[in-house]
């Protein structure tokens, strides 16, 4: 991930109690009393305190923390579906708590889409209605929206359940539909709370796949809620881990495995299969140079400097490794072809379990290179190797 | 010892007064009607007979053709204070003849008065409204509320036996032919209810009423004339008959107002059923009592209270001198 | 000696006092009734014409026509031949044993009542569902209205708009509404909260809510409402009879009155039949309109 992406949405100061007066208890949670003693005293629950957080454009963030952490509190500020008792939410630059009414719902027709734990499909509109709800709502035409609700439920891989009505699907086909009537709204940013908790083991990470594989083309910037560290770590770009209404770590997966802020993220990483949770662009180096040669001399020419060896190029994409050594044994007019060792690139996307047996197999560190060819990084052995054994 | 024997005499004594006299009159069940002088006369007889009598009186509530159907299947209520009779001729008699009634007195020396009323406001205004003649010359000036091409007549609430006689003398005055409906009140609250409410804001009205009742005595009425005088036989024979064929025209006689027992009661107790026998108002008294009710909002309980406090000259012509004493004993406990 | 009957008897308050206040009430509930009730009247004239007229309707229209009208409306509400087929033999037996007339004034007036409590009965479920306030002080008037015996409020209805149909459709709507309201009201209250945030989450403004959301998911329940609305009204049809109502309360109240059994059997199975035709009729209705709905959290 880069980080030097613009950001998108900013919260600041936020909190959240729930009971009659939260603003005579806020001063007291501000005050650094704790969740309950503030409920035996007050009788308030505190819901959420103290969170800052930023959201980059592109990125998935996931929101992680065990049930009744807070999580499905504090997405549901992001289109303010419950506003805060203190604090700032920012999207784009502009505070959303300043929204008058009417300017609030065209900012969730047009900001954000949302996508439930339970699905929230409406059991009384068939199939395409509720893929093209948000167009519908906002008072497009059905002829103008129809078009592209077929096309989500295609690409969400429903295309034939137009008609059918919601009660006819099962778990993982109502929430494609849940998913697809997200993007058909063509917001910008996706809120998905616990959007995939609700599904089999299986379906589920076919579902996560799925949402890989869309986020690819689409960008969006995805809001993601769960409790599971699998699934975060499979998703998100960083993490943020909420622990009684509180933001105990924000980092990369790798940073919330590799050094957890406290024994309740340590509590959470020590349990993981790290290599069917974490995925090759958590661990690799990024901004690994490439070497583009269809000629030794090019090669002599281009080879980066203090490398040992390096990732060859040509108009076809990738080709394979050349040791610095190999290349000054050869002449200036030779092939390169002869003199590359072939090691297979991987994926960013790919799971560390699939890449062990390549890394072992290899002497060298393996490219990462993404589906349109273009060369992310390198996996080094010695990464994986620090990431895989247990402390 | 001393003590002891006064309890003991106390006891027998209270033994005595109770079980003697219960072994007499008893139990007895008193059917009180959901009009105001028949929930009157039932509340006097009944503290009548507990006190002066020491009966075991209480009241249940009835109306004429329930009553005296289960009178003569049942024997129960024992007592009926104000049976119009009229209504149920067949029945009475059936029950009397096969000795399971007996028609003690009338409970209204006058009889009941019934007959088609307007409001003196109207007759003031046309005398010729007094006539059943003018009544028809006028007809449109009594419109159906629901229905402004007809005219309306408010009948005798349904199951009462005066919705077979007022029926009857409809079709033999002809009225249906004048432009009126016979409208079917539902009820005696909705017939009481469709007068007051257009006695109240001087609007016309036509139709069936009956006396002493408290909206005859709080209301002027005029008792529209049908010229033809009274024929006894005729309103007998067909008039309250539902297969009249040829009904024709006739005044209504007075009603015979009866104080209706069981025949099994009339023999348990003589005394009490002597005095059910001679409990009988006239309709000058009973449409003062019924105003007193009406002004005052009492229920038939506290107007028989009030009627045994300061009605003594009426009441005391019913009993003898022993039972008065008892009376006016428990009177002076109220 | 101090005077203790307080403890036998209960202290209640002094009949002149209790006089005074029945009679004040009284006299001005009569003022009121002489001052208003002419325009009160007024206000009911149109509902009047209408009762009148379409029970003219009914009436005047040959038998044949209306009764292919009603089996027309029940198939094209519920599509069941066997629906039709019953409702068409349970009117030719009405019509047989002469109560046709009498059983269209009461399907007149029911189909009239029950149209009016729905139209007033679902906005005021719809406004409790909304505001608890309202709610609380709704309930009560609910429970009030079904169980204050009817007498108690017929005869001053009386008193304002004399007897006959107006003060009948009053009564029958007072105690025949209350479960459309109180069943609009919890089947709003009912619908899924993640549906509706699902809906105020893609930006839909209140009334999209309530209308594309609340209303269709809470149907069911009021469609149980409006079927108890009409069991109910269907119920005071004998009730509304004891003020002038036409139909077939009379004979029934008639037969009560005179003990006449078979008369009083006929026309109360005539009620019935017509209770179970509106029943089945629109719960087969219910049931077909939601049918996909069958097997979702909604209730
Ligand atoms: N409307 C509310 N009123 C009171 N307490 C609430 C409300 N909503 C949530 N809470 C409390 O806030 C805490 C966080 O809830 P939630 O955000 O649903 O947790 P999560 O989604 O992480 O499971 C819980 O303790 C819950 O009981
Ligand atoms: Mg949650």
């Amino acid at each position: 991930m880069d980080n030097n992406r613009e950001t998108l949405i900013e919260i600041e100061g936020l909190y959240q109690i729930f009971g009659p007066t939260p603003n005579n208890v806020l001063p007291k949670v501000k005050a650094g009393a704790s969740k309950e003693d503030i409920l035996a005293e007050t009788g308030h629950t505190v819901g959420l305190q103290d969170i800052n957080l930023t959201v980059k454009r592109g990125e998935i963030f996931v929101i992680m923390g065990l049930s009744g952490s807070g999580k499905s509190t504090l997405i549901r500020h992001f289109n303010r579906l419950i506003d805060p008792t203190a604090g700032k939410i920012k999207v784009s630059g502009e505070n959303i708590m300043e929204l008058s009414p009417k300017d609030l719902i065209t900012f969730r027709r047009h900001k954000m889409a949302m996508v439930f734990q339970h699905f929230g499909l409406m059991p009384h509109r068939c199939v395409l209605d509720n893929v093209g709800y948000g167009l519908l709502i906002k008072g497009e035409k059905r002829a103008e929206w129809k078009p592209k609700a077929v096309s989500w439920l295609d690409a969400v891989g429903l295309s034939g359940y137009e008609d059918q009505y919601p009660s006819q699907l099962s778990g993982g086909q109502q929430q494609r539909v849940g998913l697809a009537r997200a993007l058909c709204t063509d917001a910008e940013i996706l809120l998905m709370d616990e959007a995939f908790s609700a599904l089999d083991p299986l379906i589920r990470s076919d579902m996560q796949e799925q949402l890989i594989e869309l986020q690819e083309n689409l960008q969006k910037t995805i809001i993601f809620i769960t409790h599971d560290l699998d699934e975060a770590l499979r998703l998100g770009d960083r993490i943020a881990v909420l622990k009684d209404g509180k933001l105990v770590q924000i980092g990369t997966p790798v940073d919330i495995m590799l050094h957890p802020a406290d024994d309740y993220v340590q509590a959470f990483a020590k349990d993981v299969n790290r290599a069917r949770a974490l995925s090759v662009q958590t661990i690799m180096t990024p901004n690994t140079e490439k070497l583009v040669a269809n000629t030794a001399a090019e090669a002599k020419a281009n080879f980066p400097k203090n490398k040992e060896y390096a990732f060859v190029f040509d108009n076809d994409g990738y080709q394979g490794v050349l040791t610095r050594e190999k290349l000054e044994s050869l002449e200036d007019e030779a092939p390169l072809k002869g003199a590359l060792h072939h090691i297979e690139s991987v994926r960013p996307t790919d799971l560390l379990q699939k890449v062990i047996p390549l890394s072992l197999n290899s002497r060298f560190d393996l490219p990462v290179i993404n589906k349109s060819g273009e060369l992310k990084g390198r996996l080094e052995a010695s990464k994986l190797a620090d990431v895989l054994s247990p402390k | 010892m001393y003590t002891k024997s006064i309890i003991a005499g106390i006891l027998t004594l209270a033994a005595t007064s109770s079980f003697a006299a219960a072994d007499k009159c008893g139990k007895v069940q008193i059917a009180e009607m959901n009009w105001n002088s028949a929930s009157l006369m039932a509340n006097v007889d009944k503290f009548i007979l507990n006190n002066g009598f020491d009966c075991n009186a209480d009241l249940i509530p009835g109306d004429t053709m329930p009553t005296s159907t289960s009178m003569i299947e049942k024997g129960q209520p024992d007592i009926a204070p104000e049976m119009w009779t009229n209504a149920v001729q067949e029945l009475i008699d059936r029950g009397v003849k096969e000795k399971r009634l007996s028609i003690a007195g009338a409970s209204l020396s006058d009889g009941g008065e019934e007959g088609f009323w307007v409001p003196k406001y109207m007759v003031d205004k046309d005398p010729s409204l007094a006539t059943i003649q003018g009544i028809i010359k006028h007809a449109k000036e009594f419109p159906n509320p629901e229905d402004s091409s007809v005219s309306a007549f408010y009948g005798c609430p349904p199951g009462w036996g005066c919705q077979i006689s007022s029926g009857n003398l409809f079709k033999a005055l002809k009225l249906k032919d004048a432009g009126f409906e016979l409208i079917n009140p539902g009820s005696s609250a909705g017939l009481s209810g469709s007068l007051s409410r257009a006695y109240e804001r001087k609007e016309p009205w036509f139709g069936y009423y009956w006396a002493p009742t408290a909206v005859l005595g709080k209301y002027k009425m005029v008792k529209v004339d049908f010229g033809s005088g009274v024929h006894p036989k005729e309103y007998i024979n067909c008039i309250t008959k539902d297969d009249c064929l040829d009904p024709k025209v006739t005044m209504f006689p007075p009603s015979p107002v009866y104080s209706v027992t069981t025949t099994e009661f009339a023999k348990k107790d003589p005394k009490a059923y002597a005095y059910i026998a001679k409990r009988s108002f006239t309709n000058a008294q009973m449409n003062k009592l019924l105003a007193w009710m009406e002004d005052n909002q009492a229920d038939g309980q506290y107007a028989a209270e009030n009627f045994m406090l300061n009605h003594k000259d009426i009441w005391s012509k019913w009993v003898n001198k022993d039972v008065q004493a008892k009376l006016e004993k428990a009177l002076d406990k109220l | 000696m101090i005077d203790s009957s307080w403890l036998t008897e209960f202290p209640d308050m002094s009949r002149r006092d209790l006089l005074a206040i029945r009679q004040t009430l009284d006299g001005a509930y009569r003022s009121f009734s002489r001052a208003y009730g002419q325009s009160i009247e007024d206000f009911f004239n149109p509902l009047l014409h209408f009762l009148v007229w379409f029970e003219h309707l009914l009436i005047q229209t040959p038998w044949w026509i209306v009764l292919a009208v009603i089996v027309g409306l029940v198939f094209a509400a519920t599509r069941s031949w066997k629906l039709c087929a019953g409702v068409l033999a349970s009117f030719l037996a009405i019509g047989y044993f002469g109560m046709w007339e009498n059983t269209m004034r009461t399907l007149s007036i029911i189909t009239v009542c029950t149209i009016l409590s729905i139209c007033i009965g679902i906005p005021i479920g719809i406004l409790m569902a909304r505001s608890d306030r309202a709610r609380s002080i709704i309930t009560p008037l609910l429970d009030i209205m079904q169980t204050m015996p009817a007498f108690v409020y017929l005869i001053p209805v009386v008193m304002l708009l004399g007897i006959g149909k107006i003060p009948g459709v009053i009564a029958v709507i007072i105690y025949a509404i209350p479960p459309v309201i109180r069943l609009t009201n919890l089947g709003i209250r009912l619908v899924n909260k993640d549906t509706l945030e699902a809906a105020t989450a893609y930006g839909a403004t209140a009334t999209q809510r309530l209308f594309g959301v609340q209303i269709p998911l809470a149907m069911p329940t009021i469609m149980a409402g409006i079927n108890q609305t009409i069991m109910m009204a269907l119920a005071m049809v004998v009730v509304a009879s004891m003020i002038g109502v036409k139909g077939l309360g009379q004979p029934v109240l008639k037969s009560i009155t005179n003990q006449y059994f078979t008369l009083g059997l006929l026309n109360g199975l005539a009620i019935v039949a017509l209770a179970i035709i509106f029943d089945r009729v629109s719960q087969t209705y219910a049931k077909r309109a939601q049918r996909h709905m069958e097997g979702t959290e909604n209730g």
